[in-house]
């Protein structure tokens, strides 16, 4: 599964980097991306979680040296906070002793992944000025995918059944509260900006649903709206920043495809895992199932909202925008394949 | 014997960097952690992994050494939470490690625990760059020496050898300072 999303997370880069606006400087973004995807790809391969903590260090401390009006201390505070909580969780799960430390270890993992990645209730400080590769949102959408399927990969091969169980409730619990608050703050909140950050998070709530249940429809959800994160809704987030800084909302019926690729309709990538995504909830305990579809009727007024302030795409962006939705079609009418490819 | 004593130094250390606030406490509260922690790497079957230790720790202390005020900066005014913290985190570590966890290798287990609480504490509590940077060198070495705490599968120098360079880099490379130019939003968005 990560192999694939380094694939995707290269990919975005590329269309990042291609259809960037013109007052953007390319090569800075391209090599700062490509730094991140030897990062990624290292964490990929490594053997051990605890290569993947060092890495991890290693990455925060290099976005935390780059020039921005925040300071050093800032940035790297969240990232080692992360850190510290999966080195002392996974201590947890290495010692022998009573079973409850194993628990503790458990908690220790969730809350150190959910930490890296910026959710809730470890929100990165985000400053909608800030340069996108010096903000949260290469945590959140950029490292965090490769990040959050190592992590949980290995962390299931260290928790036993019984806290395991555990592991796969907390990730639901954290997966609801992210889905709720983010898609009620994305709608709410005052500045487009904040709007597009907490759409991430509840995003992230159904990712964390899907692999709180451990189930293959559950796994394949998540590996598909992770796909629609990287390749959909980063790429539009940073085509959107213009817009959002210069306050032109426009109603135009790009925005309204935009608008329904980013609330998971029909026949865009979201729809398909979110079908997936019920199913394995029914399967499991069919309550979780009514309270997730509830949850999703609230994208829409939060997407209409992010496709609105997209603005109107032009010249290289648009035809970028045209390449999400493209690919976001195609995720979402033929997602077996890739399913497959990820063995699920 | 020697292990308890090195986890000892190791705590010692890292409550030093909690409680410093200039270089020279800094720089010692490192070269403590580091001498704790090579020993540790010693004593696990880890010869390379201690010299890369060393050698990585002590480049970051002496760097340290040099790149904040000239002073100790030891228990500055209102230093007091710091000091209840670097003994409760200590008190908490040693029960876990000696009293809840039954596996042997009890002085690592301290060792790791307390350094990662407590430099973890120092760069949530805020600070200088300086400070953070000592705080996250001594990090990276307990980090390092964390795999050495499975039992079952074998570790070898590489985390050593990763978790010494992180130490020595952190603290070696120029810091970049925060610039209201970056508002401008030209860079790499």
């Amino acid at each position: 599964m990560a192999a694939e999303l380094l694939l995707a997370a290269a990919a975005a880069l590329s269309l990042a980097v291609v259809f960037a606006p013109p007052r953007v400087r390319r090569a800075s973004l391209l090599t700062r991306g490509l730094v991140g995807l030897a990062g990624m790809a290292a964490i990929a391969i490594a053997p051990t979680l605890d290569l993947i903590l060092l890495i991890l260090l290693v990455l925060a401390v290099l976005q935390a040296g780059l020039v921005s009006h925040r300071d050093f201390a800032a940035r790297v505070r969240a990232p080692v906070l992360a850190i510290a909580l999966l080195a002392l969780g996974l201590a947890f799960e290495r010692i022998e002793g009573p079973p409850v430390l194993l628990r503790f270890g458990a908690v220790g993992l969730v809350a150190g992944l959910v930490a890296a990645i910026g959710l809730l209730p470890y929100l990165h400080e985000f400053d909608p000025e800030e340069s996108t590769v010096a903000s949260p949102i290469p945590w959140i959408a950029f490292v965090g995918p490769v990040l959050a399927v190592a992590v949980l990969a290995r962390a299931r091969q260290l928790v036993p059944a019984y806290a395991g169980d555990a592991l796969g409730a907390m990730l639901i619990g954290l997966g609801l509260l992210n889905v709720l608050w983010g898609t009620v703050a994305a709608w709410r909140t005052e500045t487009d900006a904040a709007a597009w950050r907490y759409s991430f998070l509840s995003d992230w709530g159904l990712v964390l649903c899907g692999f709180g249940l451990a189930i293959a429809d559950g796994q394949g959800a998540a590996l598909i709206l992770l796909l629609s994160i990287v390749l959909g809704r980063l790429p539009l987030y940073l085509w959107s920043r213009q817009a959002v800084r210069d306050k032109t909302p426009t109603d135009r019926p790009i925005n309204l495809l935009v608008a329904a690729a980013l609330a998971g309709s029909a026949p865009f990538a979201g729809f398909a895992a979110r079908v997936m995504l019920l199913r394995g909830a029914t399967q499991i305990y069919w309550p979780l199932a009514v309270v997730l579809a509830a949850a999703m009727l609230l994208w829409l007024p939060a997407s209409l909202r992010l496709g609105r302030s997209m603005g109107l795409p032009r010249g290289r962006q648009a035809i970028g925008v045209a390449i999400v939705l493209a690919i976001s079609v195609f995720l979402g009418l033929y997602p077996q394949p890739l399913l497959v490819l990820a063995g699920q | 014997m020697i292990e308890v004593a090195a986890a000892l130094l190791a705590w010692l250390g890292a409550a030093l960097v909690v409680l410093a606030d200039a270089r020279r406490g800094l720089a010692l509260g490192l070269a403590l952690v580091t001498v704790g922690f090579a020993v540790l790497a010693w004593g696990s079957g880890q010869p390379v992994g201690a010299i890369a230790v060393i050698a990585g720790g002590m480049t970051g202390a002496l760097r340290c050494l040099t790149a904040a005020p000239s002073t100790w900066g030891l228990m500055p005014p209102g230093s007091t939470p710091r000091l209840v913290l670097c003994i409760a985190a200590g008190l908490l570590a040693l029960w876990i490690s000696a009293s809840v966890a039954t596996a042997p290798g009890a002085p690592l287990l301290f060792a790791v625990l307390v350094v990662l609480g407590l430099m973890a504490a120092r760069v949530l509590s805020g600070g200088d760059a300086v400070v953070d940077r000592t705080a996250i060198a001594c990090f990276a070495l307990a980090l390092a020496s964390s795999p050495a705490l499975a039992s079952s599968t074998p570790t070898g120098p590489v985390p050593y050898v990763m978790g010494a360079l992180i130490a020595a880099a952190v603290i070696v490379a120029p810091a970049t300072l925060p610039r209201g130019a970056a508002r401008s939003g030209k860079d790499g968005r």
